[in-house]
């Protein structure tokens, strides 16, 4: 079974090294450009893992969570922060709308794969 | 390798992308346009740099991004005032990010403090703004430093055996980052007690027993004694907590706490050492399960109830073993292969959740998911490398320029004969048309890019000069291709260094004048016909002529004997190392200068034409073709050889015999039609060639060039329109005075192009010597 895995960032370098990192693990990978975006991804498809950063252009990260949430359909998705955030409160405020964990920027790949299986079965 | 040179190009691209868009803010937020979605762009680019910079190593951008990022965000939530001293530092930081990334992509290095002074400026505003200053930066930075072990996105790369291992042993050691307490051999006992919003958060207690089954023999057991009784049952409720034990040699306290980093504060933990380092009994018996206490509770309890160490062990055993075994082994580990033996390993262990899942109902997965994991979703856009656009818009000009041959094949006699095929061109013709407007659009660009980068240089003119400038920006969103685009940022640069340098005047001045004290700059582009007109206008001095015509004489590039027109003088301005700055000023440079923006203008097959008012300003007017690909032609024929005349520029053509010819007393000719005076240049006379036809068997080019005025070229036949790719003469030989570039016929020959604005401008000249 592949494990499909949404990737929300505004940064095309972040999404390029995300997709390169986890379609080499095997991962099916979808992109998206902001939380507005993820959304509508997330409408369409049916997602294991979600990857997202925090601070996008149109709907952030925190807003995108919020509504991943809200929706009942999505209460067990796991939903990764991605951040380069180092103090805690960004990192909190992901939290407290939803997240299940966090990566940091710049991320290891295997410190990402091994964060990714962390939060799936 | 390569892999991680794509993605650095990718960075590069977007931090230019981002450097234009922190252009574009800061121009409006120099005028006061402080408004929270605009500071948020800012922090959001520079906050983006970062990230990908963090991801490339590239230390130097990092800190002083970071740095820049902290005072960003303090401005965006208020903390800071964005003041007019807080924008000039912050343009000032823009310039230095740019340096970091430009030096990055170089490779050079830029000393260690760079950028230091700046960046000490942020801390002090940063911390003028808050109390506690302990957490402050250097903190963070340092922080930061630490996370700066270089992606190594090249994992798979065979050729580095070793270098992998030690980085999958590296990425081991770091998993969980334990901090170096003393290790306590032994026994370990963890209570956990999750609350609701770690459910809520998709956090799954089977997934955490599986990490702590990791880090050693684990037994689990349930705890129910909080379930209540059915009446008053929540549904939802969470009602069961669990006690681990734990056993592993030098496990220690923070390894198992990392296991609930993302469940901190969700659920209660504690974590008790049992003491000695005896390896628990009982290894394989269930925990005593009280099922039936509780089979209403949660859904699937029984299955967490019943699982064994080994069960929960099993699945991150595996995963883990992997890389613990390739690194003793010290094979070269392929990235992949091991990221498939983790996926690989996980399913197979997955038990059903303890969780009240609401039964997302899974479609079943999209069957177009099988065609590789690849697909971008949610676009309007796609980004396209450009020279594969190029080549579409190189095969749709040789396409467009056959397909004009082709009709030009047709004469009278096969029109009558093959109406179908006559019919069928022309309609290839359309299409062909159609076709290279389309693509043409793919590659066209709003020159809002360029124009953006002229406000900061305007306001630091103004302030070199210490005048007082503004600058008026229209027709941003007129589109130009792409390659044109590139080629305008000097000659604009040019010619507005030129404008605030020469043109605007003291305040002092400009109010004795009458006039505003402070300067405008107007900078617009429209499209006119086939062609863009970017104009920069001023309201300042106007050109001196007497000294333009003084120092044109001085260098000779007049004759003493010859009055040129005013505007003439004007277009002296053009003339290689032409400079009338008394005074070598370090803004407008050293003279070379406005010739400059002639050049890399005709170079794109462009036109300068600039018109003064003394004292009032002056107009530089820049046209430019709308594409550089193909250029709509007459071919005319001057002794042996073809020359092409573009046919934006003529006005029409007759035959010398039909035409009146008078003689100047300079020893030129003019041409008069219907009562204008117009210069005529031989063009076989101007460029040494032989005619091969008696004079009234030649014919007459009109052109007009520049402001209006016309010229009448000279030539021995013209043998019809067509439309033809420019090769630029500079690149593959050498600039021709009087010619634009070059171009092959269809037949393989060479023509030149004729530059008709150049050919009137030089006959000033040779008429000096």
């Amino acid at each position: 079974m592949t494990l499909r895995i949404l990737t929300v960032d505004d940064s095309r370098t972040i999404l390029a090294m995300l997709h390169h990192t986890l379609s080499n693990a095997g991962f099916e990978v979808l992109q998206a450009e902001d939380g507005k975006q993820g959304l509508d991804v997330l409408m369409s498809h049916d997602v294991d893992v979600v990857i997202t950063d925090i601070n996008m252009p149109v709907m952030d990260g925190i807003e995108f969570i919020k509504n991943v949430r809200a929706s009942g359909q999505y209460q067990s998705l796991p939903i990764l922060i991605l951040t380069t955030e180092t103090s805690q409160d960004k990192r909190d405020q992901g939290k407290a709308a939803g997240g299940t964990g966090w990566i940091v920027k710049p991320f290891d790949p295997e410190k990402l794969i091994s964060v990714i299986n962390r939060v799936v079965h | 390798m390569s892999d991680l040179d794509d993605f650095k190009a990718t960075y590069f691209d977007e931090c230019s992308e981002l450097m234009n868009e922190l252009e574009e803010q800061f121009a409006a937020i120099e005028n006061g346009e402080r408004d929270a979605d605009r500071l948020n762009a800012v922090f959001r680019a520079i906050h983006s740099i970062k990230g990908g910079a963090g991801a490339f190593g590239f230390s130097g951008l990092v800190g002083f991004a970071h740095a820049y990022e902290t005072l960003l965000d303090y401005v965006r939530d208020g903390r800071v005032e964005m003041t007019d001293d807080v924008v000039t530092l912050c343009i000032r930081a823009n310039d230095i990010v740019a340096d970091h990334i430009n030096a990055a992509q170089t490779g050079e290095e830029l000393a260690a403090d760079y950028g230091a002074e700046e960046k000490q400026r942020f801390d002090a505003i940063a911390r003028g703004q808050r109390g506690d200053e302990d957490e402050w930066s250097g903190e963070i930075i340092e922080e930061f430093d630490i996370e700066f072990t270089p992606v190594r996105v090249e994992l798979a790369v065979e050729e580095e055996p070793e270098a992998v291992v030690e980085a999958v042993a590296e990425a081991e050691a770091d998993t969980f980052e334990a901090p170096p307490m003393p290790a306590v051999p032994g026994h370990w006992e963890v209570r956990f007690t999750p609350f609701r919003q770690l459910y809520s958060r998709a956090n799954d207690p089977l997934l955490l027993f599986r990490e702590l089954g990791a880090l050693g023999e684990i037994n689990v057991k349930a705890i129910l004694t909080d379930v209540p009784a059915l009446s008053d049952f929540e549904p939802f409720g969470v009602y069961c907590s669990w006690e681990i034990s734990l056993f592993a040699p030098d496990l220690t306290e923070a390894a198992i706490r990392e296991v609930f980093e993302f469940v901190d504060g969700d659920c209660r933990i504690e974590v008790v050492p049992l003491g000695s380092g005896v390896a628990p009994a009982a290894k394989s018996v269930a925990a005593p399960a009280p099922v039936a206490a509780a089979p209403v509770v949660a859904p699937k309890p029984a299955d967490l109830l019943a699982l064994t160490e080994d069960e929960v062990a099993a699945a991150p055993a595996a995963s883990i073993a992997a890389p613990a075994r390739a690194a003793e082994e010290g094979a070269g580990l392929s990235f992949a292969d091991l990221a498939s033996e983790i996926v690989a390993a996980a399913p197979p262990k997955v038990v059903a959740a303890p969780v009240p899942k609401p039964a997302a109902p899974k479609p079943p997965a999209a069957e177009a998911g099988e065609e590789g994991g690849n697909r971008s979703v949610g676009v309007q856009s796609i980004r396209v490398d450009l020279d594969k656009v190029d080549r579409v818009v190189n095969m749709v000009s040789e396409l467009v320029i056959t397909q004009s041959m082709l009709t030009q094949q047709m004469d009278e006699n096969l029109r009558a004969r093959y109406t179908e095929l006559v019919r069928g061109l022309e309609v290839l013709a359309q299409t062909t048309r159609g076709l290279q407007d389309s693509v043409m659009a793919i590659r066209a660009q709003p020159v809002k890019s360029v124009f953006s980068r002229m406000p900061r240089l305007v306001r630091e003119l103004a302030t070199k000069t210490n005048k007082k400038i503004k600058l008026e920006t229209i027709g941003e969103n007129t589109e130009i291709d792409k390659t044109v685009i590139e080629q305008l940022s000097d000659p604009l640069t040019h010619m507005i260094r030129n404008s605030a340098d020469h043109g605007i005047e003291d305040p002092e001045k400009r109010k004795a004048r009458g006039k505003s004290e402070i300067g405008t700059i107007r900078l617009s582009a429209e499209q006119a016909g086939g062609n863009i007109l970017i104009i920069v206008e001023d309201d300042g001095n106007g050109i001196n002529r007497e000294r333009v015509l003084q120092l044109a004489r001085d260098k000779g590039l007049v004759a003493p004997d010859i009055t040129p027109t005013d505007e003439q003088i004007d277009q002296l301005i053009f003339a290689p190392g032409f400079s009338t700055a008394e005074a070598v000023s370090d803004i407008s440079g050293r003279g070379v200068g406005m010739d400059v923006v002639l050049s890399n203008i005709k170079k794109i097959g462009g036109s300068v034409h600039v018109r003064s008012w003394t004292g009032k300003g002056s107009r530089v007017t820049l046209r430019l073709p709308l594409t550089l690909a193909v250029l709509d032609v007459m071919l005319v024929k001057v002794g042996e050889s073809p020359y092409v005349v573009p046919l934006s520029s003529i006005v029409e053509t007759m035959q010398c015999s039909g035409a009146t010819f008078e003689r100047v007393p300079s020893g030129g000719q003019v041409l008069q039609v219907r009562g204008e005076y117009v210069q005529v240049i031989d063009v076989a006379q101007r460029f040494a060639m032989h005619s091969t036809k008696a004079a009234d068997e030649r014919f007459v080019v009109l052109c007009e060039s520049e402001g209006s005025q016309k010229v009448a070229l000279v030539v021995d036949d013209i043998i019809g329109q067509q439309q033809v790719v420019i090769k630029s003469l500079e690149e593959n030989f050498e600039q021709v005075e009087g010619i634009a570039g070059g171009t092959i016929l269809g037949d393989g020959n060479v023509a030149l192009i004729v530059d008709v604005q150049g050919l009137r401008t030089t006959h000033i000249h040779q008429n000096a010597a």
